[in-house]
């Protein structure tokens, strides 16, 4: 199979199970207090952004001229 | 106020045994909570220095990727750099259970999921080592190599400086330096391994998806 497409397939399947279970630990997580709880619920929901884009330039939404 | 905690679940639990625990490390725990996250911040300046440099350059380009000797440079290889930013990304996410395991005193889990940690790191660095051989362009070559390499190697020093940080947690966890009630050093470790997440989505999105 070629080289491109497993990659796009791993980095897809990869970025639904890592973004859903981002998410879900920021719904688990949103009644936490402290500052540590605030820092870790924004940067699980960025990551939780990151996972979109590499999902999006999985299926070449973003990023398609490179291959 | 052990036997409460006994009676409590979830993050109750995990609260009542935070804040059950001698003035003196309470005091200190905030304060050095505090000074590291103006540690990340400080750190996020750095980071967005090189970034805004790396904006200023493109924009002011004529053309992007920019001709070198009569040939333009090539685009970035986004479906390796989606993969590779998946198992940072999932790197965060074992970091997330690790910690969580250790707040419900679940050792065992704790170790794997650190250990998970550690071996996503390490994977993601010979990614990008295996990016930085296929790449085609030089660090010196261009502004977009400069900036490429500045920003992803800097990214990585960070990654690298993370993958040891959290060895030594796993060392200290397991020699008893960390208790359910005292575990400052494995929160600041997650801190920053989400940190070095998140500036990875930035620059994953500026050089790849851009």
């Amino acid at each position: 199979m070629n080289e491109v497409l497993i990659e796009r397939g791993a980095a897809l399947a990869g970025a639904i199970v890592v973004g859903v279970t981002a998410i879900f630990q920021l719904k688990n997580d949103w009644a936490a207090k402290g500052v540590d709880a605030l820092v870790t619920k924004i940067l699980l929901g960025l990551m939780a952004a990151g996972c979109v884009l590499a999902l999006l330039a999985a299926v070449n939404v973003l990023g398609a001229r490179a291959s | 106020m052990a036997a409460a905690v006994q009676t409590l679940d979830g993050h109750e639990a995990v609260a009542a045994r935070y804040h059950d625990v001698d003035p003196v490390y309470a005091e200190t725990r905030d304060l050095r909570l505090t000074g590291f996250v103006l540690f990340l911040l400080s750190d996020c300046v750095l980071f967005a220095s090189f970034i805004f440099a790396y904006v200023y350059l493109r924009v002011s380009a004529p053309v992007w990727p920019p001709f070198i000797g009569g040939h333009q440079l090539p685009w970035f290889d986004t479906s390796f750099a989606a993969f590779n930013s998946i198992v940072l990304f999932g790197s965060g996410v074992t970091m997330h259970f690790a910690l969580e395991n250790w707040k419900h005193l679940n050792k065992r889990k704790f170790n794997l999921w650190l250990i998970a940690t550690i071996v996503l790191g390490i994977g993601f660095l010979l990614g990008q080592a295996h990016e930085y051989s296929v790449v085609g362009i030089s660090w010196s070559g261009s502004t977009m190599g400069a900036s490429f390499f500045t920003l992803t190697g800097m990214h990585g020093f960070h990654v690298f400086i993370g993958v040891c940080y959290l060895t030594i947690l796993a060392f200290q966890a397991n020699r008893g330096v960390y208790t359910g009630s005292k575990y400052f050093g494995l929160t600041a470790g997650t801190l920053y391994w989400h940190f070095v997440d998140v500036v990875w989505v930035a620059l994953f999105f500026l050089f790849y998806l851009w």
